[in-house]
């Protein structure tokens, strides 16, 4: 049997992935992304901290790649907030601040505020998240911090039946696939945020939502809403990921999901493609480059006798030659002894291996 | 995905599966693939019952499979456990039959325009309803005399040029309603240089599975496994038309056989040599060998993706061949589980959940405003046109009438019963209520 054919094969669907994948489909490039879950990033709030950034601000693309990212996020219907210049502190589920860069829109207006009084919104029956808790420890760090912001908690409760026990998953999809119950929520938010400038609610606002459909959610609050990371599940990372995902694939992006990979095929110096473990056979994605960018779990897929890799994110064999022309490893390569670089770094070094798998293209014949 | 005891120890309960699940989000108070699946297998395997009616509940979608990161085969632990669930009497009769449609299309068709008649009558459907607890909102589809292909006529190379001999598995749906969709599939075949055999196969064994009856499904995939392995030894490759029977023939039969010695072996042939109809015709694009004299045909079509084509992990070759013909537009629904899941849709405690899943698919289709919709899972097609004003057919027939520029009538005549007096639904909506 014949095998499929693709220009760029990427492996991997974390943030890194999907921004190789993004950038090479952006260069018109035939791509298939490959992975069996998504990237860690969706168990978390879906922003970038401070602390990334900073860890990569010393690679001149990394302004470039951070906007590639934004631009594909919000074609993507997910857009973000921030530049790479500024820094703001915003809440956690622990009542805490964390320092962060970009966010999604919806996380991004919750840094403490003169003057501003904020409703910490919790729902009743619903476990991960404290609303009290959280009101009384943002309250003492924003003294702390010198800001005249208060933050007080409210709770809104459900007359329909949520099933037993009440999950953002189940409130998400809701708000994902059913308007009465979007027009619902609005209304018991407003009457828990009157006399309240903002309100911050657990993140629940759907799974799959646009920014049209949460613009019109906050047109029915009549206030300021942000949303707040729970405890996995967190809606917030997933829904970047659902929107990041399915905007690729209407930009013609090729998805394999579920299926581990089998093997990269390595001949001489080229790689030729990469083998799929799906039911009853192994699917061949023929490729003129690919990219992994599968993280930890890259060195399995290639046998673990890499050591390194070179300025053009090849991977390097044990006596330092590369391995393939043709093949880009995006993020960190565990030999190099470095742990997570976080996020800023998965998407920086998903932009260059996808822009470099894209220009091999015609440079050999597979 | 993949076939392991031990694969239960890979969950880490991040909750993912749940977020894919058509029912848990159908129906809240369904419990979920990750607490059906490894929670309460962990509990089933030390021998303690936690078993529970919702089992029966699980589409088999597998869609919790294929998000798993660490590849936890849920559904396959929750069809375990459907398995060993005792059903009240009625139900469990009803879900006897629902297991054999086979022997349902054999009986039906002995005289398939009584029984068509018969079906589609309303007192018929509503005692169906009391004594079989079946959906009455639900028309059965129309059963047709088999005569997919005359019995000598299989095993002829027609194709002077042929590179490759197939053997095409019809399964139950072709055999015994749309016999000329699987005319339409071989011939599609032979103008692709095909020589084509037909498999004188029983029924995959979904059905049975999904009703949870193990031991018909072993049956059935014995049988097919034995005929289909010769076939295969003869250098023949399988091709299905039917993306459930795909899915169980590159399964193994789900794993069914893997502890029967005499059949493990040949189950894994017959699942390494079976190929979507799709994947093949793909292939044959890749490799420049589609016949690709397609003539312009003006057609905006919706794509709905069935869930065991998902689950084969073949990518959307469907999507793109119909795209390769001159004039189409092709638009990817993207939009979960149409809720029909076979026989699921016709079991009347079932019918609100099926209806509220495929209420996103609905939507979407109802929004593109296609001519018509594609997809190639027959109970797919019933419940778009159930639940949806538009006609929905077979990718197949749209393919192979493309080489003589006719393309398929978009109207919607999707009564399946001529004796039932009923005009079409688009020009009668008020009638039967289908």
């Amino acid at each position: 049997m014949k095998s499929d054919r693709y220009d760029v094969v990427v492996v991997g669907a974390g943030l890194g992935g999907l921004t190789a994948a993004g950038a090479a489909a952006h260069r018109n490039m035939k791509v298939a992304l490959v992975a069996t879950g998504p990237g860690s990033f969706v168990n978390g709030p879906g922003w970038l901290k401070t602390k990334d950034i900073s860890r990569a601000s010393a690679a001149p693309d990394l302004s470039e790649a951070i906007s590639f990212f934004c631009e594909m996020a919000r074609r993507a219907g997910c857009p973000f907030a921030g530049d790479i210049s500024t820094a703001k502190y915003l809440p956690t589920l622990l009542g805490d601040f964390q320092s962060v860069t970009l966010a999604p829109l919806l996380l991004w207006n919750a840094e403490p505020r003169d003057g501003v009084s904020t409703a910490i919104i919790g729902i009743q029956g619903l476990s991960s998240f404290d609303e009290n808790f959280m009101a009384e420890r943002l309250s003492v760090l924003t003294r702390a911090m010198g800001c005249s912001g208060t933050y007080a908690a409210r709770q809104i409760s459900f007359s329909r039946d949520m099933g037993a026990p009440v999950t953002t998953l189940r409130i998400a999809q809701l708000f994902d696939r059913d308007p009465d119950f979007r027009i619902e929520l609005a209304y018991a938010l407003r009457a828990a945020a009157s006399g309240f400038q903002r309100i911050f609610v657990p993140g629940m606002l759907g799974l799959d939502s646009a920014a049209e459909q949460i613009a019109e959610f906050k047109r029915e609050l009549r206030c300021a809403v942000c949303e707040i990371r729970t405890l996995p599940l967190s809606i917030p990372g997933l829904r970047v990921f659902h929107r990041l995902e399915s905007y690729l694939q209407k930009i013609g992006v090729e998805l394999f999901r579920g299926f581990p990979v089998e093997e990269v095929v390595i001949r001489d110096d080229l790689c030729t493609g990469v083998r799929i473990e799906a039911p009853g056979h192994a699917i061949n994605l023929r490729c003129e480059s690919i990219v992994l960018a599968t993280g930890r779990h890259s060195p399995s897929s290639l046998n673990g006798t890499h050591a390194g890799r070179d300025q053009q994110m090849r991977p390097l064999n044990s006596v330092g030659a590369v391995m393939a022309r043709n093949l880009f490893v995006a993020f960190s390569l565990p030999n190099s002894g470095v742990g997570s670089h976080g996020d800023a770094m998965r998407i920086l070094t998903g932009y260059r291996a996808g822009n470099l798998a894209a220009s091999t293209k015609g440079n050999h014949a597979a | 995905m993949q076939l392991d005891d031990l694969a239960i120890d890979n969950c880490l309960k991040c909750s993912l599966c749940n977020t894919v699940c058509p029912v848990l989000a159908a129906d809240p108070r369904y419990p979920g693939p990750k607490r059906l699946g490894p929670e309460l297998e962990r509990l089933r395997r030390e021998g303690i019952s936690t078993d529970t009616e919702w089992v029966e509940y699980c589409l088999g979608c597998h869609r919790c499979d294929i998000v798993c990161p660490h590849q936890v085969n849920a559904s396959e632990m929750i069809a375990r456990a459907k398995a060993a669930h005792r059903k009240p009497l009625v139900r469990g009769l009803r879900d006897w039959w629902f297991a054999r449609p086979g022997l349902l299309g054999k009986l039906t068709t002995i005289l398939p325009a009584l029984s068509n008649f018969a079906l589609a009558m309303k007192p018929a459907r509503v005692l169906m309803s009391k004594l079989m607890q079946i959906a009455p909102q639900r028309l059965f589809p129309k059963y047709t005399r088999p005569d997919l292909r005359s019995p000598e006529m299989t095993g002829v190379s027609i194709s002077k040029s042929a590179r490759q001999r197939i053997v095409f598995f019809p399964g139950c749906f072709i055999r015994y309603n749309r016999p000329e969709l699987g005319r339409m599939v071989i011939d599609l075949l032979e103008r692709n240089g095909f020589s084509v055999e037909v498999a004188s196969s029983e029924c995959c064994g979904v059905p049975a599975l999904a009703n949870g009856n193990t031991a018909a499904a072993r049956s059935v995939a014995r049988a097919n496994v034995k005929a289909l392995a010769r076939q295969i030894d003869s250098g023949l490759h399988i091709v299905t038309a039917c993306s459930s029977c795909g899915h169980m023939l590159k399964t193994r039969f789900a794993g069914i056989l893997d502890e029967d010695k005499k059949f493990d072996g040949a189950a894994k042939k017959v699942a390494s040599n079976t190929f979507d109809l799709a994947e093949l015709l793909m292939a044959q694009a890749d490799a420049g060998e589609l016949n690709t004299s397609f003539q312009r045909t003006i057609l905006r079509l919706a794509y709905h993706a069935p869930c065991h084509q998902r689950s084969q992990g073949i990518g959307r070759p469907w999507y793109h061949l119909l795209r390769m013909i001159p004039g189409v537009t092709v638009e990817d629904m993207d939009s979960g589980c149409c809720g029909m899941s076979g026989t699921y849709g016709f079991k009347q405690e079932k019918y609100p959940i099926s209806m509220e899943i495929g209420k996103e698919l609905f939507a979407s289709i109802n929004a593109a405003q296609p001519q018509m919709v594609a997809t190639e899972c027959a109970t797919c097609q019933m419940q778009i046109e159930h639940g949806t004003n538009f006609k929905a057919i077979h990718p197949a027939e749209i393919l192979l009438r493309a080489y003589d520029g006719t393309a398929p009538d978009a109207n919607r005549n999707s009564c399946p019963v001529d004796e039932c007096g009923c005009t079409p639904c688009n020009q009668k909506p008020e009638g039967v209520d289908h």
